[in-house]
């Protein structure tokens, strides 16, 4: 998938992951997409969870190995 | 148009470490969820925003100097604290994984705009006055804005 920007949360836990998002999407413009690169597992559901509370776009996570991308839409 | 943010209240009763990271972690996500948060520390969570460990003024009676002294912001955790080695494990075990400090948290919240509540009932028993306090507290209220704020809030916690 192509972003526009890409944040690396790996060795971060919870909540900082989806804090990093939030404060990184609101440097961005409306349409835009952001990578989230993380490692831990509670972010595979916290942040399709995060953008139903938060009113973003979410468009996907995806694992290799132990590794996590997810992609947020700005709305 | 203005959106209504939708809102979350913690009373963070506690002074034990643990017990604050958890609250603090809860409100730094729920306020980068786009939700209003108010935090109203009272008793023992007033020790989370002591500005100096014992926050003793010249104004306090003994008994209050007292509480000041043995309960600091210097915070306990509330199983295996061991005359204060459990908290400092706790530190470095948190540091070594990389999870975000009570600081770090606290600092996020206020970067998020969340609300601290200092209760004034409490303030008024342990003799801890405004300054005595960091200067994040935004307001000081009791009970009735609480109960205001968490009956139009969708999360209330106590911890």
């Amino acid at each position: 998938m192509k972003a526009d920007r890409t944040i690396d949360c790996t060795g971060l836990y919870c909540p900082m992951p989806v804090v990093k998002t939030k404060l990184e999407l609101e440097n961005m413009q409306s349409g835009e997409v952001l990578e989230v690169l993380a490692d831990d597992p509670g972010f595979e559901k916290d942040l399709p969870n995060w953008c139903e509370l938060s009113g973003e776009k979410f468009l996907g996570i995806f694992k290799e190995g132990n590794k996590l991308k997810g992609y947020v839409r700005k709305k | 148009m203005l959106e209504q943010k939708e809102k979350m209240t913690i009373i963070l009763f506690s002074g034990d470490l643990d017990k604050a990271i958890a609250a603090f972690t809860l409100a730094t996500t729920a306020a980068a969820s786009n939700m209003a948060v108010s935090i109203f520390f009272t008793f023992w969570g007033l020790n989370v925003l002591k500005k100096s460990r014992f926050a003793t003024t010249k104004s306090q009676n003994i008994l209050q100097r007292m509480f000041n002294f043995m309960s600091t912001s210097k915070l306990p955790i509330s199983k295996l604290n061991i005359f204060g080695l459990g908290p400092v494990m706790m530190k470095i075990l948190m540091k070594k994984s990389n999870m975000a400090s009570l600081s770090d948290l606290m600092k996020l919240s206020r970067q998020l705009g969340v609300k601290y509540i200092a209760c004034t009932t409490s303030c008024g028993v342990l003799g801890l006055d405004r300054d005595a306090l960091i200067p994040e507290v935004s307001e000081f209220a009791g009970a009735s804005t609480y109960l205001a704020e968490a009956k139009n809030s969708k999360v209330n916690l106590f911890i």
